[in-house]
């Protein structure tokens, strides 16, 4: 593929990206607010957050490290949109296939929470601190058990003698369900259980959503942001949803729905896609939705010890028993 | 807890300190008649906390509060006690009245044996100007640091000044006649 | 956990304070990096203005600061020195609480009526039972509410206070308003209870008792709740007792604390009224912010119980002693003497002491205590080694009212007062309108 295909499809992506992401940030706000007995914003309400928040001023504290405060929404939302790139959108292999592969998600996805954090030590308040230092603690506990999954189905896929086991695209084409026995099904539904998990986590919605914590730091790492960089970050925010939602979804459930209606050509690739979005829906309500519906906030230690020991054992456990599964299977 | 038990031991313990003690019955209930007592008495100010410690060693104490105004001379306060909660209709109410003199408007603190008391007693020292010895903390609750008045003192005419100020202050900010300048 | 701090139960005389470990609140701060983080006087935890100021290393609490009176109005001042009479006062005086808008005027009224010998006819007595009940109600499912809001757990605060309105409509349907009820005056009540409002009270009873399982259960079977409130913000019986706590947040400590129970008043011994404690609900007392939803929740039944025995057995008769207000007004001005009123707000102890002089129409010493006065101090026990995630969820564990508690300071132009009333209500109806459209 040349540059200027991949540039062009880069602007697609990103701008289809931002859309869909406040789409879905509307529907999560709808179908919350159904659950809780309320009528709940339009479904315009992300694009009228965001359009507000980009014409109003933008304050800088006088307290705050100017540079490291202004320069970290831009570094979220570039983090954001690129992984967004590295990640096969339905039926299309990722648009930067070949430039990377998993491993890069992985740190893409947590670039944005690192700038949240530096973001939060540099607004010069305390509440910042108080949340830059949870966003770490976060960090540190959720992402093992994040890259544990991602290495036991790469290590898996090798093991079947695919290549490159660690690009998201082989991933997505090759999913795992048939090849393993029962032993290896179990594994791989504890190592989706902890990906579903840790979704919420990487996403900061409750109960992990402990760094903004409104009731408790005023909004935390993003007390002082307002105008066009919390919009920034907003943005940053609706498309990190879309990415740990695609993460799962290629993983875990990568089929299109286009071979059984037996659909082919640019037809099949419209339904799957469409399909791909409906799954990504599914993933985000089942996740995020519901479960910061019907939850409190945890705290930061609970949070900690219960993903350093429950989140670290389920993906270890998860390894093992695909690891079982090869020697079973042979 | 009988209200008659207290006031003995009130009597007892403080013996010429307690003055003009007074059992208020107080009829209550509709098809259960019940007449709660509540107790009033005088004391001067030393014997406060010895008063209160005597009630603290009869039962479970509580402070209401302490009420006070200005009577001139000297400033009254009153200690709005209750000894022995936890039984139906076993708390008895004790008032212990005391006198301050505004030349020396000091009272010893009961904080020391019952430390729920000091918000209160705080309280007191900022609106009546009267002083707590052995309080652990006396910065204001309510009021600002830096009010130069008590306002429930009746001779300081610097309160209605105050209050007076403040009104013409704001009818500056309404855009009438800015009487400030 | 806590270094307790020493004392000695068998001696009485207790020694000056200098000698004593016993300064509640003056937490030291020792090694590590320390900062100060304020909460409020405006913070999203908070409902109302005052200021907390931790000092925080890393998580952890090692001393509170706080700071009232943003929300003083000089109530009391204006009801002493400003030559408002009595009625005017009671307007006042039920506008010290948004909430508890029936339990100040309570106290109130039977304060001036000790002072002034006034009789209440028992069914007056009744009808103040059961409105202040039904606030207690609404209170605490409020508050219900509010707490899961502290917690994170939004969906717990909209289904607590969606059915949090049906107790308000029923209060609307009594006395015309939803708060600011305006029932007690003295020597009676100024609404009656109609029999054809009868069945609409007992039928709002029956839809409270049988959500009654259903709340309890979400909160209290609620894992995440549970992994919030339990061992958090824990108030000793021992400090309850010496802070001289009150309310839900001295019971929830295992001390049977009630003013209904303890010296009751108006038609109160009637019902029998038992201090409700953790115990109640087969617990063994903590002290802690779960222990307290505990106690609201089962006060929610037991306020059920009483209005239901209060309409059984309601008496016939009279609603008021003095049907006309001028001559309640002259029978006012030549009273002399003083009087205690108390009353057990949904938040504790309501204490208000009177003394009227002949021929004066304002009372000489009006003083106004709120429950969240006496429950101020038993947040220094409680933010003691707490995290700062706790913070609000203690904040809010006593239900603070802080307007309740502040009242003194900016005396305002009564005439400009009226003026922005005025200008709100306008505001306010103008909406209605323009909804109702």
């Amino acid at each position: 593929m040349s540059g200027w295909a991949i540039f062009g499809q880069a602007v697609l992506a990103v701008v289809g990206g931002g859309i869909v992401g406040l789409v879905f940030r509307g529907l999560d706000r709808k179908i919350a607010a159904r659950m809780q007995a309320r009528i709940g914003p339009p479904l315009r309400q992300p694009f009228l957050d965001l359009g507000k928040l980009l014409v109003k001023e933008t304050v800088i504290p006088k307290t705050a490290v100017a540079w490291v405060f202004s320069a970290m929404p831009f570094l979220a939302v570039l983090a954001s949109f690129t992984a967004l790139l590295y990640l096969p959108l339905g039926p299309f292999r990722p648009i930067l296939e070949g430039y990377g592969d998993a491993i890069v998600v992985l740190y893409l996805l947590a670039v944005p929470a690192l700038a949240m954090a530096l973001g939060g030590f540099a607004s010069g308040s305390p509440l910042g601190v108080v949340g830059a230092q949870r966003e770490l603690v976060m960090l540190m506990s959720y992402e093992f058990p994040l890259a544990v999954v991602l290495v036991a189905v790469a290590w898996r896929l090798s093991a079947q003698g695919i290549a490159p086991a660690f690009s998201l695209g082989t991933i997505a084409q090759n999913p795992l369900w048939p090849w393993v026995g029962p032993l290896g099904v179990i594994g791989l539904v504890v190592l989706l259980v902890t990906m579903l998990v840790v979704t919420p986590a990487e996403l900061a919605k409750i109960p992990f959503d402990i760094p903004e914590a409104e009731t408790e730091i005023a909004g935390g790492l993003m007390v002082e942001y307002s105008g066009t960089y919390l919009a920034l970050f907003y943005l940053a925010d609706v498309v990190r949803t879309l990415v740990m939602a695609g993460l799962v979804v290629a993983i875990f459930i990568p089929y299109g729905i286009a071979g059984v209606l037996g659909l082919s050509g640019a037809a099949a690739a419209a339904v799957d896609f469409l399909f791909w979005l409906f799954k990504l829906f599914v993933v985000m309500v089942v996740a995020v939705t519901t479960v910061r519906v019907g939850m409190a906030r945890l705290k930061v230690d609970q949070v900690a010890r219960g993903f350093w020991l429950w989140g670290t054992a389920a993906s270890l456990a998860g390894l093992l028993l695909l690891a079982l599964d090869k020697v079973v299977m042979g | 807890m009988k209200a008659e038990q207290v006031l003995n031991a009130l009597k007892t313990a403080l013996g010429e300190n307690f003055r003009n003690p007074e059992l208020r019955p107080r009829p209550v209930g509709v098809a259960k008649k019940w007449t709660v007592e509540e107790i009033w008495a005088e004391v001067p100010r030393e014997a406060i906390p010895q008063a209160v410690a005597t009630l603290k060693s009869l039962g479970p104490l509580h402070i209401s509060i302490i009420s006070g105004h200005d009577a001139g001379e000297h400033i009254e306060l009153l200690y709005h006690l209750a000894v022995g909660f936890g039984t139906e209709g076993g708390e008895v109410m004790v008032t212990l009245r005391t006198h301050v003199p505004k030349n020396d408007p000091t009272v010893p603190s009961i904080c020391g044996i019952l430390p729920g008391a000091e918000t209160t007693e705080r309280e007191k020292i900022e609106f009546l100007g009267v002083d707590f010895v052995g309080i652990p903390r006396r910065d204001h609750v309510f009021l600002p640091d830096d009010l130069p008045v008590h306002p429930w003192r009746r001779d300081e005419p610097e309160v209605e000044k105050f209050l007076h100020r403040m009104v013409e202050w704001e009818k500056g900010h309404e855009g009438k006649e800015s009487a400030g300048s | 956990m806590k270094e307790k701090r020493a004392q000695d139960p068998n001696d009485p005389v207790l020694p000056a304070v200098e000698e004593r470990e016993l300064v509640y609140g003056g937490l030291e701060a020792g090694l590590g990096e320390v900062f100060e983080v304020p909460i409020g006087p405006i913070h999203p935890a908070l409902k109302e203005p005052i200021r907390l100021t931790f000092k925080v290393r890393g998580e952890r609490i090692v001393g509170v600061q706080v700071r009232t009176g943003f929300a003083h109005r000089g109530i009391e001042f204006m009801g002493m020195r400003q030559g408002r009479n009595l009625i005017q006062i009671l307007y006042l005086s039920e506008r010290i609480c948004g909430i508890c808008s029936i339990s100040h005027p309570i106290a109130f009224t039977q304060a001036v009526e000790r002072a002034a010998g006034i009789e209440v006819p028992p069914r007056a007595q009744y009808i103040r039972v059961i409105i202040s009940e039904l606030e207690r109600i609404h209170s605490h499912l409020l508050w219900a509410g509010v707490a899961a809001h502290e917690l994170g757990f939004d969906t717990l605060l909209h289904l607590t206070w969606r059915v949090r309105e049906k107790v308000l409509d029923i209060l609307e349907e009594l006395t015309g308003n939803r708060i600011n009820y305006a029932i007690p005056i003295f020597g009676g009540v100024r609404r009656d209870i109609t029999p054809d409002q009868y069945p609409k009270v007992r039928e709002a009873l029956r839809y409270y008792r049988g959500l009654l399982n259903e709340l309890l259960d979400a909160f209290l079977r609620d894992p995440t709740v549970e992994a919030r409130t339990r061992g958090v913000g824990i108030l000793e019986p021992k400090e309850a007792e010496e802070l001289c706590a009150v309310g839900p947040t001295a019971r929830a400590s295992g001390l049977r604390k009630d003013v209904r129970q303890d010296r009751p008043y108006l038609a109160y011994p009637d019902f029998e009224v038992k201090a409700i404690t953790p115990e109640d609900y087969g617990l063994t007392p903590m002290g802690d912010v779960y222990d307290k939803i505990v106690v609201r929740l089962l006060e929610v039944g037991q306020s059920i119980e009483i209005i239901e025995k209060a309409l059984d057995n309601m008496p016939d008769g009279e609603i008021t002693s003095f049907p006309k207000i001028p001559a309640l007004l002259a029978h006012l001005k030549k009273a002399e003497g003083e009087g205690l009123g108390w009353h057990e707000a949904p938040r504790g102890e309501v204490i208000h002491y009177v003394r009227l002089v002949s021929g004066e129409e304002s009372p000489l010493v009006w003083k106004v205590k709120a429950p969240t006065y006496s429950n101020l101090m038993s947040w220094y026990p409680m933010f003691e080694d707490q995290e700062v995630a706790d913070i609000p969820i203690i904040a809010a564990c006593i239900d603070p009212c802080i307007c309740c508690m502040d009242r003194v300071y900016l005396v305002r132009d009564g005439k400009e007062e009226i003026l922005t009333k005025e200008e709100l209500l306008r505001l306010s109806w103008e909406k209605t309108r323009r909804m109702a459209r």
